[in-house]
Protein backbone atom coordinates (compact mmCIF):
# COMPACT_ATOMS: atom_id res chain seq x y z
CA UNK A 1 0.00 0.00 0.00
CA UNK A 2 2.64 2.64 0.92
CA UNK A 3 4.54 1.24 -2.07
CA UNK A 4 1.61 2.55 -4.63
CA UNK A 5 0.90 5.79 -2.39
CA UNK A 6 4.92 6.58 -2.81
CA UNK A 7 4.79 5.75 -6.54
CA UNK A 8 1.34 7.96 -6.89
CA UNK A 9 2.81 11.22 -4.82
CA UNK A 10 6.14 10.64 -6.96
CA UNK A 11 4.07 11.02 -9.99
CA UNK A 12 1.67 13.12 -9.47
CA UNK A 13 2.44 15.78 -12.41
CA UNK A 14 1.13 12.71 -14.64
CA UNK A 15 -2.27 13.15 -13.20
CA UNK A 16 -2.44 16.77 -13.56
CA UNK A 17 -1.30 16.32 -17.32
CA UNK A 18 -3.84 13.96 -18.11
CA UNK A 19 -6.34 15.97 -16.20
CA UNK A 20 -5.16 19.47 -17.91
CA UNK A 21 -5.37 17.25 -21.06
CA UNK A 22 -8.80 16.01 -20.65
CA UNK A 23 -10.16 19.49 -20.16
CA UNK A 24 -8.35 21.06 -23.32
CA UNK A 25 -9.84 18.12 -25.29
CA UNK A 26 -13.44 18.47 -23.73
CA UNK A 27 -13.07 22.04 -24.76
CA UNK A 28 -12.09 21.19 -28.24
CA UNK A 29 -14.89 18.52 -28.53
CA UNK A 30 -17.61 20.50 -26.85
CA UNK A 31 -16.97 23.98 -29.10
CA UNK A 32 -17.95 21.95 -31.81
CA UNK A 33 -21.61 20.97 -30.35
CA UNK A 34 -21.84 22.95 -27.57
CA UNK A 35 -24.28 25.96 -28.70
CA UNK A 36 -22.98 28.11 -25.45
CA UNK A 37 -19.34 28.17 -25.78
CA UNK A 38 -18.93 31.77 -26.60
CA UNK A 39 -17.07 32.18 -23.32
CA UNK A 40 -13.79 30.75 -24.46
CA UNK A 41 -14.27 32.30 -28.10
CA UNK A 42 -13.33 35.75 -29.13
CA UNK A 43 -17.24 36.35 -28.44
CA UNK A 44 -16.06 37.00 -24.55
CA UNK A 45 -16.47 40.94 -23.80
CA UNK A 46 -12.08 41.10 -22.77
CA UNK A 47 -11.06 39.92 -26.41
CA UNK A 48 -14.10 41.52 -28.38
CA UNK A 49 -13.49 45.30 -27.08
CA UNK A 50 -9.85 44.80 -27.22
CA UNK A 51 -10.06 43.33 -31.26
CA UNK A 52 -12.43 46.01 -31.52
CA UNK A 53 -9.87 48.97 -30.15
CA UNK A 54 -7.42 46.91 -32.81
CA UNK A 55 -9.53 47.27 -35.55
CA UNK A 56 -10.69 50.80 -34.99
CA UNK A 57 -7.27 51.67 -35.27
CA UNK A 58 -6.46 49.54 -38.57
CA UNK A 59 -9.49 51.03 -39.77
CA UNK A 60 -8.23 54.38 -39.60
CA UNK A 61 -5.73 53.56 -42.74
CA UNK A 62 -8.31 52.06 -44.92
CA UNK A 63 -10.88 54.82 -44.80
CA UNK A 64 -9.87 56.30 -48.29
CA UNK A 65 -10.70 52.87 -50.39
CA UNK A 66 -13.57 52.04 -47.78
CA UNK A 67 -15.09 55.54 -48.75
CA UNK A 68 -14.45 54.67 -52.80
CA UNK A 69 -15.97 51.73 -52.03
CA UNK A 70 -19.10 53.06 -50.52
CA UNK A 71 -19.11 55.56 -53.33
CA UNK A 72 -19.57 52.82 -55.87
CA UNK A 73 -22.09 50.87 -54.45
CA UNK A 74 -24.03 53.91 -54.05
CA UNK A 75 -23.91 54.39 -57.52
CA UNK A 76 -24.80 50.83 -58.33
CA UNK A 77 -27.68 51.12 -55.23
CA UNK A 78 -28.83 54.14 -56.91
CA UNK A 79 -28.78 52.57 -60.83
CA UNK A 80 -31.10 49.88 -59.28
CA UNK A 81 -33.53 52.11 -57.89
CA UNK A 82 -33.93 54.13 -61.22
CA UNK A 83 -34.44 50.62 -63.13
CA UNK A 84 -36.86 49.46 -60.14
CA UNK A 85 -39.09 52.85 -60.54
CA UNK A 86 -39.20 52.10 -64.36
CA UNK A 87 -40.20 48.49 -63.95
CA UNK A 88 -43.16 49.66 -61.88
CA UNK A 89 -44.52 52.43 -64.12
CA UNK A 90 -44.57 49.76 -66.53
CA UNK A 91 -46.99 47.94 -64.01
CA UNK A 92 -48.80 50.95 -62.59
CA UNK A 93 -51.73 50.34 -64.91
CA UNK A 94 -51.67 46.68 -64.35
CA UNK A 95 -54.89 45.30 -62.41
CA UNK A 96 -51.74 42.88 -61.12
CA UNK A 97 -49.79 45.30 -59.64
CA UNK A 98 -51.54 45.08 -55.80
CA UNK A 99 -51.46 41.23 -56.06
CA UNK A 100 -48.03 41.25 -56.95
CA UNK A 101 -46.61 43.82 -54.59
CA UNK A 102 -48.21 42.62 -51.58
CA UNK A 103 -46.18 39.10 -52.50
CA UNK A 104 -43.24 40.49 -52.70
CA UNK A 105 -43.67 42.65 -49.69
CA UNK A 106 -45.08 40.73 -47.66
CA UNK A 107 -44.19 37.17 -47.87
CA UNK A 108 -40.69 37.46 -46.33
CA UNK A 109 -39.84 40.57 -44.67
CA UNK A 110 -35.85 40.24 -44.38
CA UNK A 111 -33.96 43.19 -42.88
CA UNK A 112 -30.45 44.22 -43.13
CA UNK A 113 -27.96 45.72 -40.59
CA UNK A 114 -24.80 46.41 -40.99
CA UNK A 115 -22.09 45.44 -38.39
CA UNK A 116 -18.34 45.60 -38.35
CA UNK A 117 -15.83 42.45 -38.41
CA UNK A 118 -13.09 43.02 -35.42
CA UNK A 119 -11.51 39.70 -35.92
CA UNK A 120 -11.24 37.35 -38.83
CA UNK A 121 -8.77 33.96 -39.94
CA UNK A 122 -8.78 32.46 -43.11
CA UNK A 123 -5.89 30.43 -42.54
CA UNK A 124 -7.03 27.29 -40.67
CA UNK A 125 -9.64 24.53 -41.19
CA UNK A 126 -12.12 25.96 -39.33
CA UNK A 127 -11.90 29.69 -39.18
CA UNK A 128 -14.58 32.04 -37.65
CA UNK A 129 -14.77 36.05 -37.62
CA UNK A 130 -16.31 37.98 -35.26
CA UNK A 131 -18.78 40.91 -35.39
CA UNK A 132 -19.44 44.24 -33.57
CA UNK A 133 -23.06 43.22 -33.11
CA UNK A 134 -24.72 41.16 -30.57
CA UNK A 135 -27.75 39.75 -28.82
CA UNK A 136 -28.12 43.11 -27.27
CA UNK A 137 -28.39 44.96 -31.00
CA UNK A 138 -31.10 42.16 -31.92
CA UNK A 139 -28.89 39.67 -33.85
CA UNK A 140 -29.84 35.92 -33.06
CA UNK A 141 -28.04 32.34 -34.13
CA UNK A 142 -28.45 31.48 -38.06
CA UNK A 143 -28.59 34.22 -39.09
CA UNK A 144 -26.98 35.29 -42.34
CA UNK A 145 -23.88 37.37 -43.01
CA UNK A 146 -23.59 39.33 -46.63
CA UNK A 147 -20.82 41.94 -47.70
CA UNK A 148 -20.88 44.07 -50.54
CA UNK A 149 -20.03 41.27 -52.63
CA UNK A 150 -21.93 38.21 -51.62
CA UNK A 151 -22.42 35.44 -48.78
CA UNK A 152 -19.97 35.60 -45.84
CA UNK A 153 -21.65 33.01 -43.88
CA UNK A 154 -24.10 32.29 -41.05
CA UNK A 155 -23.90 33.71 -37.09
CA UNK A 156 -23.10 30.79 -35.13
CA UNK A 157 -22.99 32.52 -31.35
CA UNK A 158 -23.68 35.48 -29.64
CA UNK A 159 -22.55 37.25 -26.57
CA UNK A 160 -24.36 40.54 -25.32
CA UNK A 161 -22.59 43.02 -27.75
CA UNK A 162 -20.33 40.64 -29.96
CA UNK A 163 -21.23 37.75 -32.24
CA UNK A 164 -19.18 34.86 -33.74
CA UNK A 165 -19.86 33.67 -37.48
CA UNK A 166 -19.25 30.97 -39.13
CA UNK A 167 -18.01 32.00 -42.83
CA UNK A 168 -18.00 29.76 -45.76
CA UNK A 169 -14.28 29.19 -45.11
CA UNK A 170 -14.80 26.42 -42.20
CA UNK A 171 -15.89 22.89 -42.74
CA UNK A 172 -19.05 23.17 -40.96
CA UNK A 173 -20.44 25.77 -43.08
CA UNK A 174 -23.06 24.12 -45.29
CA UNK A 175 -24.98 27.02 -47.34
CA UNK A 176 -27.22 25.53 -50.27
CA UNK A 177 -26.36 27.17 -53.62
CA UNK A 178 -28.03 27.47 -57.39
CA UNK A 179 -26.32 27.85 -60.13
CA UNK A 180 -27.73 30.96 -61.86
CA UNK A 181 -29.70 30.43 -64.70
CA UNK A 182 -30.22 26.90 -64.39
CA UNK A 183 -32.27 24.52 -61.91
CA UNK A 184 -29.35 22.88 -60.10
CA UNK A 185 -28.71 22.96 -56.46
CA UNK A 186 -26.03 21.52 -54.38
CA UNK A 187 -24.41 22.85 -50.91
CA UNK A 188 -21.23 24.81 -51.25
CA UNK A 189 -18.78 22.91 -48.62
CA UNK A 190 -15.22 24.54 -47.77
CA UNK A 191 -12.07 22.05 -47.74
CA UNK A 192 -9.25 24.14 -46.25
CA UNK A 193 -6.31 25.20 -48.31
CA UNK A 194 -6.95 28.40 -50.36
CA UNK A 195 -9.39 30.96 -49.31
CA UNK A 196 -10.35 31.81 -52.50
CA UNK A 197 -12.11 29.04 -53.84
CA UNK A 198 -15.23 26.95 -52.59
CA UNK A 199 -16.67 23.62 -54.12
CA UNK A 200 -20.15 22.45 -54.82
CA UNK A 201 -20.04 18.93 -53.98
CA UNK A 202 -22.88 17.24 -55.53
CA UNK A 203 -24.46 18.91 -58.58
CA UNK A 204 -26.24 16.53 -60.56
CA UNK A 205 -25.16 15.51 -63.68
CA UNK A 206 -28.29 16.10 -66.18
CA UNK A 207 -27.76 19.45 -65.18
CA UNK A 208 -26.49 21.88 -67.86
CA UNK A 209 -23.79 24.86 -66.84
CA UNK A 210 -20.37 25.41 -67.89
CA UNK A 211 -17.33 26.98 -66.40
CA UNK A 212 -18.30 31.00 -65.70
CA UNK A 213 -21.46 30.41 -65.01
CA UNK A 214 -22.24 32.34 -61.51
CA UNK A 215 -23.54 30.80 -57.97
CA UNK A 216 -26.04 32.49 -55.92
CA UNK A 217 -27.99 31.42 -52.78
CA UNK A 218 -30.54 29.14 -53.44
CA UNK A 219 -33.40 31.01 -50.97
CA UNK A 220 -34.47 27.69 -50.10
CA UNK A 221 -33.06 27.90 -46.07
CA UNK A 222 -35.10 31.47 -45.15
CA UNK A 223 -31.54 32.27 -44.22
CA UNK A 224 -30.71 33.93 -46.97
CA UNK A 225 -32.84 35.72 -49.60
CA UNK A 226 -32.31 33.95 -53.26
CA UNK A 227 -30.29 35.33 -55.67
CA UNK A 228 -27.31 36.75 -53.55
CA UNK A 229 -24.15 36.06 -55.63
CA UNK A 230 -21.58 33.34 -53.92
CA UNK A 231 -18.49 33.31 -56.59
CA UNK A 232 -18.32 31.83 -59.76
CA UNK A 233 -17.57 28.16 -61.21
CA UNK A 234 -13.94 28.03 -62.24
CA UNK A 235 -13.12 24.12 -62.80
CA UNK A 236 -15.64 21.63 -62.71
CA UNK A 237 -14.47 17.86 -62.77
CA UNK A 238 -16.34 14.63 -61.39
CA UNK A 239 -16.89 13.19 -58.45
CA UNK A 240 -15.15 11.07 -56.35
CA UNK A 241 -18.10 8.22 -57.11
CA UNK A 242 -18.54 9.77 -60.77
CA UNK A 243 -22.30 10.31 -60.02
CA UNK A 244 -22.20 13.92 -59.76
CA UNK A 245 -20.24 17.08 -60.69
CA UNK A 246 -17.80 18.91 -58.37
CA UNK A 247 -17.48 22.19 -59.26
CA UNK A 248 -14.57 24.61 -57.72
CA UNK A 249 -16.49 27.93 -56.86
CA UNK A 250 -13.67 31.47 -57.10
CA UNK A 251 -15.43 33.42 -53.81
CA UNK A 252 -16.62 36.48 -54.71
CA UNK A 253 -15.32 37.85 -51.28
CA UNK A 254 -12.18 38.56 -50.26
CA UNK A 255 -11.90 36.80 -46.81
CA UNK A 256 -8.29 37.83 -46.35
CA UNK A 257 -9.75 41.46 -46.63
CA UNK A 258 -12.58 42.08 -45.05
CA UNK A 259 -14.16 45.13 -43.36
CA UNK A 260 -18.11 45.93 -42.92
CA UNK A 261 -20.37 43.03 -44.12
CA UNK A 262 -24.46 42.69 -43.27
CA UNK A 263 -26.43 40.91 -40.84
CA UNK A 264 -29.97 39.28 -42.29
CA UNK A 265 -32.86 38.94 -40.15
CA UNK A 266 -35.83 37.44 -41.39
CA UNK A 267 -38.84 37.88 -39.49
CA UNK A 268 -40.64 35.15 -41.79
CA UNK A 269 -38.37 32.37 -40.60
CA UNK A 270 -39.92 31.34 -37.72
CA UNK A 271 -42.90 30.28 -39.11
CA UNK A 272 -41.34 28.82 -42.28
CA UNK A 273 -39.59 26.63 -39.96
CA UNK A 274 -42.28 25.71 -37.72
CA UNK A 275 -43.92 24.93 -41.09
CA UNK A 276 -41.77 22.52 -42.22
CA UNK A 277 -40.70 20.86 -38.67
CA UNK A 278 -44.52 20.03 -38.89
CA UNK A 279 -44.42 18.23 -42.36
CA UNK A 280 -41.22 16.59 -40.80
CA UNK A 281 -43.17 15.10 -38.51
CA UNK A 282 -46.36 14.18 -40.15
CA UNK B 1 10.29 34.47 -4.95
CA UNK B 2 7.39 37.09 -4.76
CA UNK B 3 9.35 39.58 -7.89
CA UNK B 4 10.14 36.34 -9.75
CA UNK B 5 6.38 35.48 -9.78
CA UNK B 6 5.67 39.33 -10.73
CA UNK B 7 8.12 39.36 -13.66
CA UNK B 8 6.76 35.78 -15.05
CA UNK B 9 3.57 37.44 -15.06
CA UNK B 10 4.10 40.52 -16.93
CA UNK B 11 6.44 38.79 -19.44
CA UNK B 12 3.45 36.58 -19.54
CA UNK B 13 1.32 39.43 -19.95
CA UNK B 14 3.64 41.27 -22.88
CA UNK B 15 4.29 37.72 -24.81
CA UNK B 16 0.33 36.94 -24.71
CA UNK B 17 -0.36 40.35 -26.31
CA UNK B 18 2.25 40.36 -29.14
CA UNK B 19 1.38 36.88 -29.69
CA UNK B 20 -2.36 37.54 -30.55
CA UNK B 21 -2.03 40.93 -32.04
CA UNK B 22 0.52 40.64 -34.14
CA UNK B 23 2.24 37.10 -34.51
CA UNK B 24 -0.90 34.99 -34.23
CA UNK B 25 -2.14 37.62 -37.77
CA UNK B 26 0.72 36.51 -39.73
CA UNK B 27 0.14 33.42 -42.13
CA UNK B 28 3.47 32.76 -44.61
CA UNK B 29 2.24 30.62 -47.43
CA UNK B 30 -0.98 29.61 -45.55
CA UNK B 31 0.77 27.21 -43.88
CA UNK B 32 3.12 28.42 -41.12
CA UNK B 33 2.10 30.49 -38.32
CA UNK B 34 3.98 31.29 -35.80
CA UNK B 35 3.86 30.52 -32.05
CA UNK B 36 5.96 33.01 -30.86
CA UNK B 37 4.96 32.31 -26.93
CA UNK B 38 6.25 29.07 -26.60
CA UNK B 39 9.54 31.51 -25.62
CA UNK B 40 8.20 31.55 -22.41
CA UNK B 41 8.01 28.02 -21.88
CA UNK B 42 11.46 27.40 -23.63
CA UNK B 43 13.10 29.97 -20.47
CA UNK B 44 11.59 28.37 -17.47
CA UNK B 45 14.40 27.45 -15.49
CA UNK B 46 16.16 23.90 -15.24
CA UNK B 47 14.20 23.06 -11.65
CA UNK B 48 10.72 24.39 -12.51
CA UNK B 49 8.51 21.84 -11.05
CA UNK B 50 6.58 19.66 -13.38
CA UNK B 51 3.25 20.61 -11.88
CA UNK B 52 4.23 24.23 -12.15
CA UNK B 53 5.56 23.77 -16.14
CA UNK B 54 2.44 21.87 -16.89
CA UNK B 55 -0.07 24.70 -15.35
CA UNK B 56 1.90 27.55 -17.34
CA UNK B 57 1.95 25.75 -20.37
CA UNK B 58 -1.95 25.31 -20.02
CA UNK B 59 -2.75 29.12 -18.96
CA UNK B 60 -0.51 30.56 -22.16
CA UNK B 61 -2.37 27.71 -24.36
CA UNK B 62 -5.70 28.80 -23.12
CA UNK B 63 -4.82 32.31 -23.25
CA UNK B 64 -4.08 32.43 -26.78
CA UNK B 65 -6.85 29.64 -27.61
CA UNK B 66 -9.37 32.28 -26.37
CA UNK B 67 -8.35 34.85 -28.44
CA UNK B 68 -7.99 33.07 -32.04
CA UNK B 69 -11.06 31.05 -31.54
CA UNK B 70 -9.75 27.45 -31.29
CA UNK B 71 -10.99 26.43 -27.89
CA UNK B 72 -8.45 23.48 -26.23
CA UNK B 73 -6.34 23.14 -29.22
CA UNK B 74 -3.07 25.68 -28.20
CA UNK B 75 -4.07 24.77 -24.78
CA UNK B 76 -3.19 20.83 -25.12
CA UNK B 77 -0.82 21.08 -27.87
CA UNK B 78 1.19 23.54 -25.35
CA UNK B 79 0.49 21.09 -22.52
CA UNK B 80 2.29 17.76 -24.15
CA UNK B 81 4.90 20.23 -24.65
CA UNK B 82 5.51 21.21 -20.92
CA UNK B 83 5.15 17.85 -20.04
CA UNK B 84 7.97 16.72 -21.97
CA UNK B 85 9.92 19.89 -21.73
CA UNK B 86 11.92 18.89 -18.60
CA UNK B 87 13.01 15.34 -20.24
CA UNK B 88 14.14 16.83 -23.48
CA UNK B 89 16.56 19.64 -21.50
CA UNK B 90 17.98 16.89 -19.07
CA UNK B 91 19.68 15.68 -22.69
CA UNK B 92 21.13 18.74 -23.01
CA UNK B 93 22.29 20.09 -19.31
CA UNK B 94 25.89 19.26 -19.01
CA UNK B 95 27.89 19.40 -15.73
CA UNK B 96 30.17 22.92 -16.02
CA UNK B 97 26.26 24.30 -15.36
CA UNK B 98 24.96 25.75 -12.14
CA UNK B 99 22.10 23.99 -10.82
CA UNK B 100 18.99 25.95 -11.32
CA UNK B 101 19.89 27.62 -15.10
CA UNK B 102 17.82 29.20 -17.62
CA UNK B 103 17.71 27.87 -20.56
CA UNK B 104 19.17 29.98 -23.42
CA UNK B 105 22.48 30.27 -25.82
CA UNK B 106 24.93 31.19 -22.92
CA UNK B 107 23.78 28.14 -20.47
CA UNK B 108 23.40 25.14 -23.57
CA UNK B 109 25.55 26.68 -26.15
CA UNK B 110 24.01 27.73 -29.05
CA UNK B 111 23.75 24.27 -30.63
CA UNK B 112 22.40 22.85 -27.57
CA UNK B 113 19.53 25.70 -27.34
CA UNK B 114 18.92 25.45 -31.25
CA UNK B 115 18.16 21.59 -30.86
CA UNK B 116 16.41 21.90 -27.54
CA UNK B 117 14.16 24.20 -29.04
CA UNK B 118 13.99 22.61 -32.18
CA UNK B 119 12.54 19.18 -30.37
CA UNK B 120 9.86 21.32 -28.02
CA UNK B 121 8.92 23.02 -30.65
CA UNK B 122 8.14 20.37 -33.33
CA UNK B 123 6.24 18.50 -30.42
CA UNK B 124 4.27 21.47 -30.38
CA UNK B 125 3.34 21.53 -33.65
CA UNK B 126 3.12 18.25 -34.38
CA UNK B 127 0.01 17.38 -31.75
CA UNK B 128 -1.35 21.18 -32.50
CA UNK B 129 -1.81 20.24 -36.42
CA UNK B 130 -2.90 16.70 -35.35
CA UNK B 131 -5.67 17.86 -33.51
CA UNK B 132 -6.62 20.81 -35.93
CA UNK B 133 -6.75 18.33 -38.94
CA UNK B 134 -8.62 15.70 -36.60
CA UNK B 135 -11.41 15.06 -39.45
CA UNK B 136 -9.28 15.80 -42.65
CA UNK B 137 -6.16 14.18 -42.78
CA UNK B 138 -3.73 14.80 -45.52
CA UNK B 139 -0.27 13.27 -44.36
CA UNK B 140 1.64 15.54 -46.80
CA UNK B 141 -0.21 19.00 -45.91
CA UNK B 142 0.50 17.89 -41.86
CA UNK B 143 4.15 17.18 -42.58
CA UNK B 144 4.69 21.20 -44.51
CA UNK B 145 2.50 22.97 -41.67
CA UNK B 146 4.59 21.16 -38.82
CA UNK B 147 7.47 21.76 -40.68
CA UNK B 148 7.42 25.19 -41.86
CA UNK B 149 5.26 26.70 -38.69
CA UNK B 150 8.51 25.17 -36.66
CA UNK B 151 11.19 26.09 -38.79
CA UNK B 152 9.29 30.03 -38.69
CA UNK B 153 8.88 29.92 -34.88
CA UNK B 154 12.62 28.36 -34.56
CA UNK B 155 14.01 31.81 -36.58
CA UNK B 156 11.73 34.14 -34.06
CA UNK B 157 13.18 32.15 -31.07
CA UNK B 158 16.67 32.63 -32.38
CA UNK B 159 16.64 36.55 -33.14
CA UNK B 160 14.98 37.25 -29.60
CA UNK B 161 17.64 34.74 -28.31
CA UNK B 162 20.40 37.37 -29.91
CA UNK B 163 18.88 40.56 -28.55
CA UNK B 164 18.10 39.41 -25.41
CA UNK B 165 19.96 40.97 -22.50
CA UNK B 166 19.65 38.37 -19.68
CA UNK B 167 21.28 35.34 -21.88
Amino acid sequence: MQTILNFLIKHNHWFLFILLEGISFVLIVSFNNYQNAAMFTSANSIAGNMYETLSDIDRYFGLKSENDALVEQNAVLLNEIQALKEELKGYQDSTMLAEHVAIAGGRQGYRYMSARVVNSSYNKVDNYMTLDKGAAQGVKPEMGVIGKDGVVGIIYQTSDNFSLVIPLLNSKSNINCRVKGTGSYSALHWEGGDARYSYLIDLPRYAVFEKGDTVVTSGFSSIFPADIPVGVIDYLEDSKDGLFYRARVELFVDFTNIGNVFIIGNDGKEEQSELEKKGEKE
Amino acid sequence: MTSNTLIRTRNFAMLALVQVLIFSQIHLFGYATACVYLIFLLKLPRHTSQNELLVWSFLFGLTVDIFCNTPGLNAAAATAMGFIRNTILAIFTHKGLPDDFVPGARSLKWGGYIVYSLACIGIFYTVLFILELFTISYASELFLSVTSSTLLTMLFVTVIECFSRTR
